[in-house]
């Protein structure tokens, strides 16, 4: 099992290659289909600094923030899909969630040296590896706002990477 | 009835809830393990290990396996000498209501008229006992015993799962082959793999669903017919894997309930591709 930590570098990234099993560690972003599109909105405006995210090295797991705990939506929904290129071209390093992605995003995600990865729907197991939980923006998207996890060996499979995929 | 007895049942049907949504049964278990050891994968294997590991996770810590906890549905079953008051059927749905706020389940349960339910353009209810249960179904049995199971079903196989005729042409193959057809189809779509398919064939499509919900009832991983057995082994020719990532684990079992039938040209069949957790059920008797 390779490790990866936040916030994660361009060399971190060359390391990692389709099929590898990874545990992740540090500070992971969690957003999905109603709070991403406005992710985007404050790369366009240039208002990320101001709304406290840094999205460089950083992760985004697709997944809603509930009392039930985490777990990983379908990534290919289109409004977590369409937010690859652009997260990616902002920083993002690593997109967790689930689900085949088009060749065209893979292309696109290796064009900004960014891999997506794939993570069992266990709830329980990530709840007991994750040490913190903060609100971070679009608080009136309840459990699908933006959150910042701190979490501690996250296991996940990378499925998408330099252009080549698990699928 | 007392007050004595509602608060039983309550807490019975509580109880069973939070076991339904956080437990693995001993042949689910083992369901596991012996796929565990067949997957040659070492990926196919690790999502295995890992899911039996979050099942050990959650029946210690009594909290969700996944976070779609599910839509709560309760069968009941009634014996000769048993009956079944409104005021039973009140205190099973306080009981589910309590059962959620403690599991807890995922508050998504949307509020408003029938427009805004539609559209969702009425806001989630923030209470995790928003989530109203599915209607109830009952059935008589032969034992003497009032006893409930309730089921937490998930999101993706509501998604990926049929209910459509089949036309039959008297053949029991020409029933299966087009099972197998529409489950490899939603297996390979569902993502959260490996599978229970859950089988009801009846004469409309109420009965059909009803029958899927009692094959999920009086399921057991380890015990097996021949058809359930050849649909099992058939989808898992397809190499969907767990989570989608290959292997040859795609379904764990197949549960597959036959009702009464027509005579005309069509099986109403109902597949739910059930997901890597369900049946997330436990069951009481009251
Ligand atoms: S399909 Fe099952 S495992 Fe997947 S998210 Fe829904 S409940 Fe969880």
């Amino acid at each position: 099992m390779k490790k990866i930590v936040t916030p994660i570098t361009d060399e971190a990234i060359n390391e990692i290659a389709v099929g590898d099993m990874v545990y992740l560690s540090g500070y992971i972003y969690t957003g999905r289909d109603a709070v991403l599109p406005k992710v985007l909105e404050l790369i366009e405006s240039d208002g990320l600094e101001k709304a406290g995210i840094n999205l460089q090295g950083s992760v985004i797991f697709h997944t809603a923030v509930s009392p039930a705990g985490v777990g990983p939506t379908s990534s290919n929904k289109l409004e977590i899909e369409g937010s690859i290129p652009a997260l990616s071209k902002a920083g993002v390093k690593l997109h967790l969630g689930k689900g085949e992605l088009s060749s065209k995003t893979i292309e696109e995600l290796d064009k900004y040296n960014s891999v997506y990865a794939v993570i069992p729907p266990v709830t329980a197991l990530l709840e007991s590896k994750t040490l913190e939980r903060k609100l971070v923006a679009f608080p009136e998207l309840g459990m699908e706002a933006l959150h910042l996890l701190k979490v501690d060996s996250f296991p996940a499979i990378i499925a998408a990477a330099h252009g080549k995929s698990i699928y | 009835m007392t007050m004595k007895q509602q608060e039983m049942i309550i807490n019975k049907i509580k109880d069973t809830l939070v076991r339904a949504g956080s437990t693995f049964r001993e042949d689910q278990k083992e369901a596991y393990r012996q796929a565990i050891k067949k997957e040659t994968l070492p990926r196919a294997k690790w999502v295995l290990e890992t899911i039996l590991e979050d099942a050990e996770v959650a029946e210690k810590n009594r909290s969700p396996l996944c976070d779609d906890t599910g839509i709560p549905h309760v069968f009941l079953e009634v014996g000769p000498n048993k009956s079944v008051t409104g005021a039973d059927l009140e205190a099973i749905r306080l009981g589910v209501a309590e059962g959620l706020r403690e599991l807890p389940g995922r508050p998504m349960g949307i509020k408003g008229d029938d427009k805004q339910r539609l559209d969702q353009s009425g806001g989630l209810d923030e209470d995790s006992a928003g989530v109203l249960p599915a209607p109830i179904l009952i059935k008589q049995v032969e034992e003497d015993v009032l006893r409930a199971h309730v089921l937490m079903l998930g999101g993706g196989p509501a998604i990926r799962g049929i209910t459509h005729r089949v036309f039959h042409k008297h053949s029991v193959s020409v029933v299966t082959d087009e099972i197998v057809k529409r489950a490899s189809e939603a297996v390979a779509l569902l993502g959260c793999s490996p599978c229970a398919l859950s089988v009801g064939i009846g004469r409309s499509q109420f009965e059909a669903s009803s029958l899927m919900i009692e094959a999920m009832v009086y399921s057991n991983f380890a015990v097996q017919s021949d058809l359930e057995k050849k649909i099992t082994d058939k989808v898992n020719e397809s190499n969907v894997g767990p989570l989608g990532l290959k292997g040859a684990t795609s379904v764990l079992a197949t549960f597959m309930k036959v009702g009464p039938q027509r005579a005309s040209g069509i099986r109403v069949v109902c597949m739910r591709p059930s997901c890597c957790f369900e049946p997330r059920m436990a069951s009481v008797e009251l």
